[in-house]
């Protein structure tokens, strides 16, 4: 019979290609969905004229959640875990920089204004301050890449967890001055959301170095794994580097060209500045 | 401002001390999972009782017999007991050697040995052996002999015999053996062993000490 894990970690046996349940990560991508659908259903107050379509939003949604799942659950969730370092950055690309944009895309304007007033204005204001976030981003992306405490935490289930809800939680509050509406800064328009997302670019430099350019394997669990398909430890390793360098800035990139495109057309319609 | 008083200077000081000496710990260890004896520097487990290199005879993956205590005479030799089957410890331990002897010169190269006997006669042909060891190293010896010949000679080196495992699966069972690689140097006695968790960068640093001398008449201790 197969054994039944709740969340992917680091198990130390051979790769096969049965399929293995992790009932975590659907009651975890489930809670997502109900969330969800009660704050659709919920009455707002005052519908603002201009808030963005419900199919928009929805579909928003559910690339978000589907990325989520897709990489959280098997196959690409138990390779990254104790397998292959380089699906583990695509693991840490999806849940910190494509799937945290989505959710907040999917949620209403109306409901960012309601959360807005129920919390309190000066710890809520620092907490989504742009450098405050960017910090933040920065300091996760390299403690969470630090050897010990990848190996530490990758052999169990709840420290894999831990690590994929810190690098979502992480990528939501990143996201947040870029995405959410609330709270209002005056100076906090396109161009500066753009230059945000190009600072953010720069600093994953020093671990996309380390992981690129360090001549022996530094993780290990990817390193005493057993073998998956024949690529080795340090190429595995090397295109983990450069999928952090060149995937992230990929996604950034793309979002920094919609940022513009939308500040041209809002400039063209004589319009002004908040997203 | 007022000044902090001797003993709160005194105990940041200890704080910071100590928050440093775990630092430096921490970037040390470098996350190894294997809790190895590191005598006198050395990442292997240093043996107590050296193993001395016993003279045994297997064929090689040409057919022709193999003489290891003539053949590897002079040379650092890693001897090691495996299957081609086998799902991990086998093939971690040789491409960790195969990866970290790639960036040796030839000179420092030359004057290893890596010698691999099958514990698994009955899947292990020498064409399959020969073809799984050049997908790490095509330098890299593969022996092969009867399952008592082999085990004989895993207890010579004082390690446990192989045993099968065909209760789960007939057709694609496990090998039980030993799990480390023995390292003879020049004075034809191993004095360390790699257990499996041997990292890259471990053999980085023990193998060119070993080639150097390490435990043999030069670098004696």
């Amino acid at each position: 019979m197969t054994e039944v894990l709740w969340w992917c970690a680091a198990r130390g046996v051979e790769w096969t290609w049965t399929w293995q349940a992790y009932p975590g990560v659907w009651l975890f991508v489930a809670a997502l969905v109900v969330a969800f659908v009660r704050l659709e259903r919920r009455e707002v107050d005052a519908p603002l004229p201009h808030a963005s379509s419900p199919m928009w939003r929805r579909t928003a949604f559910l690339g978000g959640a589907a990325a989520l799942w897709l990489v959280l659950d098997w196959p690409i969730g138990a390779l990254g875990a104790g397998y292959l370092a380089s699906v583990h950055m695509i693991q840490f690309l999806v849940l910190a920089l494509i799937a945290p944009p989505l959710l907040l895309l999917s949620i209403r304007e109306e409901d960012y204004r309601d959360l807005a007033r129920r919390l309190p204005e000066g710890p809520f204001r620092s907490v989504t301050h742009p450098l405050v976030t960017l910090a933040t981003f920065t300091t996760v992306l390299a403690a969470t890449h630090w050897p010990p405490v990848v190996d530490t935490l990758m052999p169990t289930q709840a420290g894999n967890m831990l690590l994929d809800l810190t690098w979502l939680a992480t990528g939501l509050l990143f996201w947040w001055p870029v995405v959410a509406p609330v709270p209002v800064r005056r100076s906090w328009g396109y161009p500066m959301k753009m230059g945000y997302l190009i600072a953010a670019t720069l600093v994953n430099t020093g671990t996309f170095a380390y992981l690129t350019f360090t001549a022996l394997p530094v993780f290990a669990t990817y390193e005493l794994a057993p073998p998956f398909s024949g690529i080795s430890t340090r190429d595995d390793q090397t295109l983990a580097g450069l999928l952090m360098k060149i995937g992230g800035a990929a996604i950034l990139w793309t979002a920094i060209t919609v940022l513009f495109a939308r500040w041209y057309r809002e400039s063209e319609r004589g319009g002004s500045t908040p997203a | 401002m007022r000044e902090p008083s001797q003993p709160l200077r005194r105990r940041c000081l200890a704080i910071l001390a100590t928050l440093i000496t775990l630092a430096g710990a921490a970037c040390g260890e470098e996350g190894r999972s294997a809790d190895l004896d590191r005598a006198d520097g050395w990442q292997g487990a240093v043996l107590e009782n050296p193993v001395p290199k016993v003279d045994f005879t297997l064929s090689d993956t040409e057919g022709r017999p193999f003489h290891f205590a003539s053949e590897t005479e002079g040379s650092l030799t890693l001897l090691f007991f495996g299957y081609t089957n086998c799902p991990d410890i086998c093939p971690i331990h040789l491409a960790s050697i195969a990866a970290v002897m790639r960036d040796f010169p030839h000179e420092l190269r030359s004057r290893v040995r890596v010698v691999f006997v099958s514990t698994d006669p009955q899947r292990d042909t020498p064409e399959r052996l020969r073809t799984w060891l050049d997908g790490f190293d095509k330098s890299f010896v593969g022996l092969l002999g009867t399952v008592e010949q082999v085990n004989a000679i895993e207890q010579s080196f004082g390690l446990t015999p192989s045993f099968v495992d065909q209760a789960q699966n007939p057709e694609r069972y496990l090998v039980g053996h030993a799990a480390q690689v023995l390292a003879f140097t020049t004075d034809n006695l191993a004095h360390i062993a790699y257990p499996f968790g041997t990292r890259q960068s471990d053999w980085a640093k023990d193998l060119p000490r070993l080639v150097r001398g390490g435990f043999g008449p030069r670098e004696a201790r």
